[in-house]
């Protein structure tokens, strides 16, 4: 992975200096807090319902033992003993004093992160494809991208105060593994005829309270060209985004507004005037950057057949292990090798994404034991071991069992997406990890979630959509009416080649009702689908109707009401 | 100077920090005119102050008048561009400018709003400008970095600024990693 220059160590280094004499001015007043906020929020920091909250950068996810312990320990000294892996590849603390957070910043800093521009109105940290240099399905390894515009977004001056925050998605995959539609801008690589690395670019996706997909405005953009096109696009955002409502500041609105081939033609305008300056990247910039990213220094090894991989296991575990290895365990591009997700999503016990100090001290050991000391953190919120030998997938699902990381639930009704929700954050209308709970509880059969297949269900505790609702086969919308929780549903979003936004079925439920309401969904699906349909699939062509004449079954009598009324 | 309405506050010093040069301090010559006077004429100036920022929106109606022109002529008249300026579309006006505003500035009506960022980057990659570009508004001492990267040379804080600490600002930094009209990104041979 890439490892930083003495350029990258003195920024975040002299970032970290900075930083601490802003908050110096807080505490002494000389700066007040409506102006030290934005300064706050592009180091990570929020305040939140109880305290403040700092999200750390994972760059495209992808992390190694090392700062893993270093998150561990922060977790332990400045915290309380637990980190949240969140789904755009950063790891947030919720209980930091603003005191702090220099030194937590320093600490990072020797470990070479930082929490710059996590937060704020400005290019946030650039995620990407958590199986980046190993999927099978790989065009491109976007990873000498990703870092390349790491560097370039890091500090950039004229975009530090955007209308609103400004999110990119980075793919080269044959899937889409990142939500790519769903981003501010989506960069699509891939390989032209004569072997060259190009780009397509996506923009005015996002989620939020309206949810848009994004739409194509460039193809066959040369990688180096990327600086200076990218520069093109956040000038016209920077200029004509609207900053008179902060709901409708995002791209996506401006986007929707002039039209994508509008918007399209103006960047084109403005990319003519600065494409052929001194902004695009070289071959020598590539050539440092990417030396990084070769592969590590795999083993001639023999492809196990997964009978010969069960095989390691006793007769009593054999059907466990099975069903991990059909969950959990990911197809890699080398022989004898293959990529590991450890399930950060216990049933009903934590939230969805936290792993303690103990736990990543553990898979900190893990990396090094089994996968070249390297992890990646999942925007579904997991964390995986990429490079695990196969004829050693046994020893660490036994490992992992300990470390209660080792659920085959990868994929499942219960690999739940979901934000912090009211618990914490000060934003959210709604809780959404006693929702995340009490449905884990609802289907803790693990015959039965295997059996119903690949489902995704996400949550979000309000409409900012941090839990990807829009995009969950199934969503769970945390509302707020007359000051009481309420929880809207969306069937029908995907993320993915065939990313969809969900539709909202009806009127809200309370909370109490969600686990007989999923039940009710997941049993309509499971009378008529047909056979080895997918939930989506099976929604995608009866339609809506009898999954939410099943959601609505049992609910409450004033809902009935409610119902009734929404269908006149 | 007092922030009444035919006025934009700004500190009494200016922090001037010409490209290649060191940061330093000198007193504000330029009244800032904020073009809320509507009888058309120029407002009185105070404090014998001669110069003044006019709103280039209140330029483009008034550039041609003869004691327009004669006080741009000797050197007195300098144009604001408000961030909601779209200065592409006047290319022309700005050109022939070029040839006899002293200073042109930029505003901040919040510190948060970032369009003049790129009013400035504009005007200094697309039009050429060369001459002194002044952040005007509300500029804060957390922004002067971003400024001076983007093209401002100049900067009328706040009034409650604190100019010792805004003259640290531009020390914090000694790498970037990315180009800006003041800087090259930092680079290992370099």
């Amino acid at each position: 992975m890439y490892k930083y220059d003495h350029i990258d160590q003195t920024l975040v280094d002299q970032r970290v200096a900075q930083f601490r004499d802003q908050v110096a001015r807080r505490l002494d007043g000389s700066l007040a807090e409506e102006e030290f906020r934005p300064l706050r929020l592009q180091n990570g920091l929020y305040h939140q319902r109880h305290a403040y909250m700092l999200r750390v950068a994972i760059p495209y996810g992808l992390f190694n033992s090392k700062q893993l312990r270093t998150m561990a320990l922060i977790a332990e000294k400045y915290d309380r003993g637990y980190g949240h892996f969140t789904t755009r590849q950063n790891i947030q603390y919720n209980w930091v004093t603003l005191e702090d957070t220099p030194d937590i910043l320093a600490e990072l800093a020797k470990v070479e992160m930082h929490a710059i521009q996590t937060s704020g109105n400005c290019i946030r940290n650039i995620t990407s494809d958590a199986f980046a240099g190993v999927a099978g399905d790989e065009y491109v390894d976007p990873r000498p991208v990703c870092e390349l515009l790491r560097q370039w977004s890091t500090l950039h001056p004229e975009f530090a105060h955007l209308p609103r925050k400004f999110k990119f998605a980075i793919n080269g995959a044959k899937e889409d593994r990142t939500i790519l539609l769903c981003h501010d801008v989506g960069i699509e690589l891939k390989k032209n005829t004569n072997g060259e690395l190009i780009a397509d670019i996506y923009a005015g996706g996002g989620m939020g309270r309206t949810p848009i997909l994004g739409a194509l405005i460039k193809t066959d953009l040369p990688w180096q060209l990327l600086p200076s096109y990218l520069t093109a696009l956040l000038r016209v955002y920077n200029r004509f985004g609207r900053r008179d409502n902060l709901y409708k500041a995002r791209i996506k609105i401006l986007v929707k507004a002039l039209s994508p081939e509008e918007f399209a033609r103006q960047v084109e305008g403005e990319w003519l005037h600065i494409k052929n300056g001194d902004d695009n990247f070289t071959q020598a910039e590539w050539d440092r950057v990417a030396k990084h990213f070769t592969k590590p220094a795999y083993k001639n090894l023999p492809k196990l057949s997964d009978e010969q991989i069960i095989n390691a296991a006793s007769e009593t575990e054999k059907a466990s292990f099975a069903r991990w290895l059909e969950r959990n365990v990911k197809s890699h591009q080398v022989p004898g090798y293959a990529s590991v997700i450890l399930s950060l999503k216990p049933h009903g016990s934590v939230a969805p994404g936290d792993a303690t100090t103990a736990q990543m001290l553990a898979i900190a050991d893990l990396a090094d034991q089994y996968s070249f000391g390297e992890l990646r953190a999942t925007h579904e919120q997991n964390l995986v071991l990429a490079d695990v030998e196969q004829s050693k997938l046994y020893a660490l699902w036994q490992e992992a069992k300990k470390q209660k990381v080792a659920l085959p639930n990868i994929g499942l009704l219960t690999d739940i997406i979901a934000c912090p929700g009211g618990d914490f954050c000060s934003l959210a209308n709604a809780k959404s990890l006693p929702i995340a709970k009490a449905i884990q509880e609802r289907f803790d059969d693990l015959d039965y979630l295997f059996d119903l297949g690949d489902i995704s269900l996400n949550i979000s505790g309000c409409i900012n959509s941090c839990g990807h609702h829009h995009v969950g086969n199934i969503g769970v919308l945390g509302v707020d009416k007359d000051g009481e929780e309420w929880y809207q549903i969306t069937l029908g979003g995907e993320q993915g080649n065939d990313a969809a936004i969900g539709k909202v079925i009806g009127p809200s439920f309370y909370a109490d009702e969600i686990p007989d309401v999923m039940t009710n969904i997941i049993n309509t699906y499971v009378e008529r689908r047909s056979h080895d349909e997918s939930f989506i699939e099976t929604y995608r062509r009866l339609g809506v109707v009898p999954f939410k004449e099943a959601a609505y079954k049992n609910a409450k009598k004033k809902e009935k009401a409610e119902v009734a009324g929404d269908a006149s | 100077m007092s922030n009444t309405p035919q006025t934009i506050a700004a500190h009494e010093q200016i922090l001037h920090f010409p490209k290649g040069q060191k940061p330093s301090l000198s007193p504000n010559e330029w009244l800032i005119w904020s073009g809320s006077q509507d009888e058309g004429g120029l407002p009185n100036l105070e404090h014998g102050k001669k110069k003044v920022l006019v709103p280039f929106s209140w330029w483009v109606q008034h550039y041609h008048e003869d004691d327009i022109q004669s006080k741009a002529k000797a050197g007195n008249i300098g144009v604001w561009f408000a961030a909601d300026e779209d200065i592409l579309k006047h290319a022309d006006l700005i050109e022939q400018g070029k040839a006899v505003w002293p200073v042109v500035a930029a505003h901040f009506p919040i510190f948060r709003d970032g369009r003049s960022f790129s009013t400035a980057a504009l005007l200094r990659d697309r039009f050429q400008w060369s001459g002194e570009i002044r952040a005007i508004g509300d500029v804060l001492i957390d922004q002067l970095l971003q400024g001076a990267r983007v093209g401002f040379d100049s900067f009328a804080l706040r009034p409650d600024q604190k100019t010792d600490v805004a003259l640290k600002q531009f020390d914090l930094f000694s790498v970037t990693t990315q180009n800006s009209w003041r800087d090259k990104r930092a680079t290992l041979s370099a």
